[in-house]
């Protein structure tokens, strides 16, 4: 089992309300990721769910027990910090073994030479060293438990720490941005290994990131937190097709959203430049953002009244895709607009293009940045 | 959680203010002295200050004062007789004389060399550094007797340079200041080249002003150790009271516990110690740091 | 590379003063201290270990080698942790720590002479403060605390405090009394040595990464002690060791207390190397014996030191 339960979480420290009455159900053997701008508290959540920091008020429950007045060491969670925190001085097998000596030796066995007289030491120490070899050959760090951690690489270190985490077993884990101390190929790479991991392990993840794109691609949830608020919890495919806000929107995908200014009129039609939108929108009557991601748009030859014109100002080419930075004629926006390589790649910087929608999606958003619903679909 | 943790934090401060008393118990013992007449000293009476009553000083008198000049306040008397007895200023001056000589030369010395270890490459540079390790290793002190064998031989006891000579080379400056020029980049000495710099410009206008964070922490360590060092001044000068230093002067005036008044003694005492305290509390975080930096190498 | 020759005039200096004053002066004592030169003599012989059988056979060296012993084996493990101690409370304080920082380092500032009088009359057996406290707990509080009543074992007629009381408040003489005079002078060490230690160690805490500790307490730390052990100690390996060097190799060079206070007294129960340098070479100008005791102490410097070098090549270094 492995569900943990937020109700009306908040956190401030002094005067100032980092986390803001946020709510999260996590379920068993998920692999839920905070993700956020720094500053946006995610990292303050992860910590109060480990205990490592106490709520100014609600309540943390772990397979529906209330944890508020329960230590982290009590909490039977395992966490995977930022730097590791691996112990330099001790060795990464004794790295591994820390937490189940920790909790499967008393206090007397824990004693140098004469906790050896315990009857029952021995068979723990052999159940000891089965998981650590179990954990070690599962990360493939085997041949590294002789050393220290000092003498290891950054991705050597990180599977270290996973392995300390895993070893014993956990309800949940917990990470704190694991992968950010890492170059970028690796970076990449682990990630497809953590969710094999997941797979494998059917335990309960939590997983705090600043990257969006970690995010999408690894968990099974997503939750977006900006400034204390936990904006939009679901799926990461509804969070990228369905954004609940524009912050969100603009957060999730890179590039990131094109947002335009329009207007709905009285019947709900949306317009914006020149162009009118099919569907209506079901508030009338008042300004609007439009976002279209940048591969709704395309680089075309036609000009009617489904398109309008603007200037290239830069060429990002990714090989595969070539991403045009385009501003608007009317000088109101800049936009980036996706094209494929062998049908753009004559268009250089500075020439004048025309673009078009490509399918019908667009979101709406009202001033105050909520969400707007198309009326008809 | 939160009554718990306030008892906590209650019984530290109790055990440090305990810690604290103890430890400011001579400190107390030497300002309430200096302070008090000499009957309330020996009555163990009077707490810190005494009761600070007008009255002639016997010793003073026999000393060949007038009865009128003896006649004051126990503190006026204690501090003013203290100036009287010896020449307390001489020896804060010969004081600042040797700590900034020595603190002066042996930057003169290091820091060439340091930068030299630190930044050229030259023919045999590794075996300068190993000796500058091992000479590390060498507490000064403990040579003192061939070193003052060696001066008296040059005729060099009882004089300033005796005080100085031996402190001249200080192979921890060079070790921390070599330690220091090796974070400085490359590409700063490099420029100072480019602009037309020879090396003796770059060491005094280039790296001194970039070492001055180190430089800063090494005088503290210099002049902290030299103005309270009692042990090589005590070898080297035997006789001459022109050249006390400030710990040579603190012995002469303790005297005879039983014989001398303990009142002007003490006063004499606190005014030699007090310029490094005092220097130290208006300072202490530098001193700390200084102490910190140096110590961890 | 340039191929200027100013390095010569950078390095000559150091390393011609290096020669004179820190290498030739080894030499020179090794030297004297076979022969039975003293200053002002114009001329000597070659005795060969005749100086250091002395030092090892005559009652007064051995004496000295007890008592510098004695005293390093005293100062340097309580004041080391005495500032391992003062550091982790200072650390663990919401506020106030600074206050109690200053004054715990005063005395590593404060001119060690200076306060060695202070000292002797805190301790003087009837100006000093400290007595006269004792004196007036008699039959009090302070009896019950300092006399160890609250030890089940201790009588308590027959404390030394209560002993004391009952003849005429005869509380020791501290620095003039053969039993209590080195142990006097360890206090007085300790005093003025532990503040150094703890600021070296509070910059060794604050090194300590947050997220260690907070690994531990994931890892199931429960107790401060459990943390301490896992954390905090091995992780102020490096600091310890240099810690320990530096107050070892300091209090070897006791010599201020010593000679201000005691004179190596009461019948040589404090009489450590230094002074006995100084009183035999300098003021009784026995040359070749002091070489001797030079050698030595240098000797067991030198070994201390590369000991801690092979230490921390070995154990600390991660």
């Amino acid at each position: 089992m492995g569900t943990i339960s937020l109700k009306n979480i908040s956190k401030s420290f002094g005067s100032t309300q980092v986390l803001n009455n946020l709510n999260v159900d996590i379920n068993d053997g998920e692999f839920l990721t905070l993700v956020g701008p720094s500053g946006c508290g995610k990292s303050t959540l992860l910590r109060i769910i480990a205990g490592l920091e106490q709520q100014t008020s609600g309540d943390v429950l772990i397979d529906n027990k209330n944890v508020n007045r329960v230590r982290a060491s009590e909490r039977d969670l395992a966490m995977v910090f930022q730097s590791y925190a691996l112990y330099p001085h001790l060795t990464v097998r004794r790295n591994l073994e820390t937490p189940l000596r920790l909790r499967d030796y008393n206090a007397f066995e824990r004693l140098p030479l004469i906790g050896n007289f315990s009857p029952s030491k021995k068979e723990k120490t052999e159940s000891i060293n089965q998981l650590v070899n179990k954990t070690s050959e599962t990360l493939k760090i085997s041949e590294l438990l002789d050393r220290k951690p000092g003498q290891l690489s950054g991705g050597q270190r990180q599977r270290v720490a996973l392995g300390r985490a895993m070893v014993r077993e956990p309800v949940a884990f917990l990470m704190d941005e694991p992968l950010s101390n890492l170059d970028a190929a690796l970076r990449v790479h682990m990630r497809s290994e953590l969710s094999e991991l997941h797979n494998s392990l059917k335990t309960t993840f939590v997983y705090v990131t600043h990257d969006q794109a970690e995010a999408l691609t690894m968990s099974s949830r997503m939750a977006v937190m900006i400034d204390g608020n936990l904006l939009q919890l679901d799926t990461p495919q509804e969070v990228y097709d369905n954004p609940s806000s524009l912050s969100v929107a603009q957060f999730v995908g890179s590039p990131k959203i094109n947002i335009f200014k329009g207007t709905s009129d009285s019947s709900g039609t949306v317009s914006f430049l020149n162009v009118n939108l099919k569907r209506k929108s079901s508030e009338s009557n008042t300004d609007l953002h439009i976002g279209i991601r940048p591969e709704h748009l395309e680089i075309t030859n036609e000009s009617n009244d489904n398109t309008f014109s603007g200037i290239v100002a830069y060429r990002e080419n990714l090989g595969s895709d070539i991403f045009f930075h385009v501003n608007i004629e009317d000088g109101s926006n800049k936009i980036i607009v996706r094209g494929l390589p062998q049908f753009t790649h004559q268009i250089s910087n500075g020439s004048s293009v025309n673009i078009k929608r490509v399918s019908d999606k667009a979101l709406l958003f009202n001033q105050a940045g909520m969400r707007v619903q198309f009326t008809n679909a | 959680m939160e009554a718990k943790q306030y008892i906590g934090e209650g019984w530290k401060h109790a055990i440090l203010i305990i810690g604290a008393i103890v430890v400011m118990l001579p400190f107390y013992m030497m300002v309430s002295m200096s302070l008090k007449s000499q009957q309330e000293i020996q009555s163990i009476s009077g707490g810190l200050i005494g009761a600070q009553e007008t009255q002639t000083f016997p010793v003073c008198v026999k000393t060949g004062y007038s009865e009128e000049t003896c006649t004051m306040k126990p503190y006026q008397y204690n501090y003013w007789f203290a100036f009287e007895k010896a020449p307390i200023p001489r020896y804060l001056m010969n004081g600042v004389i040797v700590t900034l000589s020595i603190f002066i030369i042996q930057v003169l010395v290091a820091l060439p060399c340091a930068y030299a270890l630190a930044k050229l490459r030259f023919y045999g540079r590794e075996f300068v550094f190993s000796m500058v390790l091992f000479c590390l290793l060498i507490p000064v002190h403990g040579i003192a007797l061939p070193l003052y064998v060696m001066l008296a031989q040059a005729g060099l006891v009882d004089t300033y340079s005796a005080l100085i000579l031996p402190w001249t080379i200080s192979v921890f400056g060079i070790f921390l200041m070599r330690q220091f020029f090796m974070t400085v980049p490359d590409e700063l000495i490099d420029a100072a080249r480019m602009d037309g710099m020879g090396e003796y410009a770059i060491v005094w206008k280039v790296m001194l002003p970039t070492a001055i964070p180190a430089l800063l922490a090494f005088a503290i360590f210099s002049v902290v150790a030299h103005w309270n060092d009692y042990f090589w001044p005590r070898m080297v000068i035997t006789g001459n009271r022109d050249l006390f230093t400030p710990p040579l002067g603190i012995r002469e005036f303790r005297g005879g516990i039983d014989s001398d008044e303990f009142g002007p003694m003490m006063a004499s005492i606190v005014t030699v110690t007090v310029p490094l305290i005092v220097a130290f509390i208006i300072a202490q975080k530098r001193f700390i740091e200084g102490i910190t930096l140096t110590g961890m190498k | 590379m340039h191929n200027s020759k100013a390095h010569i005039w950078f390095i000559a200096p150091a390393i011609i003063l290096m020669i004179i004053i820190l290498i030739f002066p080894l030499f020179l004592a090794g030297g004297i201290s076979f022969t039975d030169y003293n200053l002002g003599n114009k001329t000597f012989e070659w005795v060969g270990l005749e100086n250091y059988d002395k030092m090892f056979n005559r009652k007064t060296y051995v004496k000295m080698i007890w008592a510098t012993a004695t005293y390093v084996i005293v100062v340097v493990p309580i004041s080391v942790v005495l500032g391992l101690c003062a550091a982790m409370l200072l650390n663990s304080l919401r506020f106030g720590a600074d206050i109690y920082k200053t004054i715990f380092f005063l005395p590593v500032m404060a001119t060690l002479l200076a306060m060695a009088i202070a000292w002797e009359f805190t301790l003087h057996p009837t100006l000093g403060i400290v007595n006269s406290f004792l004196a007036n707990g008699c039959g009090g509080v302070r009896e019950f605390i300092l006399g160890f009543h609250w030890l089940p074992w201790v009588d308590s007629q027959e404390s030394w405090y209560a002993v004391a009381c009952a003849n005429n408040m005869d509380f020791p003489y501290w620095l003039k009394q053969k039993n209590t005079a080195i142990w006097t002078v360890c206090f007085i060490g300790i005093w003025q040595a532990f503040g150094f230690n703890m600021v070296l160690y509070l910059a060794g805490l604050t090194s300590i990464p947050r997220e260690l500790y907070q690994a531990a307490e994931m890892d199931g730390a429960k107790s401060t002690w459990e943390q301490f052990k896992l954390v905090t100690w091995p992780m102020l390996g490096p600091t310890t060791l240099f810690v320990v060097t530096i107050t070892t190799i300091r209090t070897f060079q006791v010599f201020d207390t010593i000679e201000i206070l005691t004179k190596g007294g009461p019948s040589k129960t404090t009489y450590v190397m230094m002074y006995a340098i100084f009183e035999k070479a300098i003021q009784q100008n026995l040359t070749s014996i002091g070489a001797a005791i030079t050698v030595v102490f240098i000797g067991f410097i030198l070994v201390l030191t590369f000991f801690q070098r092979y230490v921390i090549e070995k154990r600390v270094h991660y």
